[in-house]
């Protein structure tokens, strides 16, 4: 069995973890839907790694919102109206950043979490790698949890480990 | 009491701090860190009563925030809200002397049975 099978046999427990976020972040009722329908040529995205310390396996995270979703997303997290394009990328990154803290739980023991990794893209231009994707629809909007088998973690950053330098700053 | 909110993302430090008000806990004083080394110095500069962090963090960790912490002798009420609720967490949390752990994502409810005892 390929590590992808492996993942496709969480499917049910990744759509229910992505509704159950939705549902949190935005505050409105969310669904399980079959496919993404992005709008628009502008996609905003999360990446994230696992980092498995047991079998030094990398798997990624992603979640893909269009632009719309993205600008109601911050909206509703920052509480305004018209959010900037830094609003979009730190609702988008916090967005990924819990969905792919929830994965981790769900599917690993001994595991690392990369920092989110925000982007906005032109949809045109997304390579859509092998992976399980489940789909949510909130506020009429569809979003997207990917997650991806050895992934390549190139750009990402990870929470530092700085304890022992800062304890030896302490007095 | 003066609560300090440690939290990488903008987006997720005004969610907690909405959250608290949700919980029934307004009227407080809230000051802000985006990791855990600002989240130090500023516990060391305006002694809060209770801290409410995040886990992953660039520049420092949540934990290694609170043992630090710890380390220099505070016992300031610590509880994280991080997107991670593993049974390996809680129980690294609380060997640190964490509060305890609240996951993302969360509901008033759970802010309110959490810190209660700590924030009236």
């Amino acid at each position: 069995m390929s590590v992808l099978d492996e993942l496709e046999e969480a499917r049910g427990d990744l759509e229910g973890l992505l509704v159950d976020v939705l549902e949190s972040v935005f505050g409105e009722e969310a669904a399980p839907a079959w496919e993404a329908e992005f709008g628009g040529t502008r996609i905003a995205r999360a990446r994230l790694a696992i980092h498995d310390e047991v079998t030094n396996v990398y798997t990624g995270v992603e979640v893909c919102v269009d632009t719309v979703t993205a600008r109601l997303l911050a909206g509703r997290m920052l509480n305004v109206a018209s959010p900037a394009a830094d609003d979009l990328l730190d609702a988008v990154g916090e967005l990924g950043n819990i969905a792919g803290g929830n994965v981790k739980s769900l599917l690993y023991q001994h595991a690392r979490l990369s920092l989110p990794t925000p982007e906005i893209l032109d949809a045109a231009g997304v390579t859509w790698e092998p992976a399980v994707r489940v789909h949510g629809v909130v506020l009429g909007q569809t979003v997207e949890l990917a997650v991806l088998p050895e992934y390549a973690v190139g750009g990402l950053a990870w929470p530092p480990s700085q304890l022992d330098e800062v304890l030896e700053t302490l007095p | 009491m003066k609560i300090l909110v440690a939290d990488d993302s903008r987006a997720m430090r005004m969610i907690v701090i909405r959250t608290l008000r949700q919980a029934g806990f307004a009227g407080h004083e809230i000051i802000e860190a985006e990791n855990g080394a600002q989240a130090l110095e500023m516990v060391q500069k305006q002694n809060p009563g209770l801290i409410l962090s995040d886990w992953n963090m660039p520049e420092m960790t949540g934990i290694d925030f609170l043992r630090t912490l710890r380390g220099s002798g505070s016992a300031t009420p610590f509880c994280f809200v991080t997107s991670e609720g593993s049974d390996e967490m809680r129980a690294l949390a609380e060997e640190a002397g964490a509060m305890g752990l609240i996951a993302k994502p969360f509901t008033s409810d759970v802010f309110e049975d959490m810190l209660s005892t700590v924030v009236s």
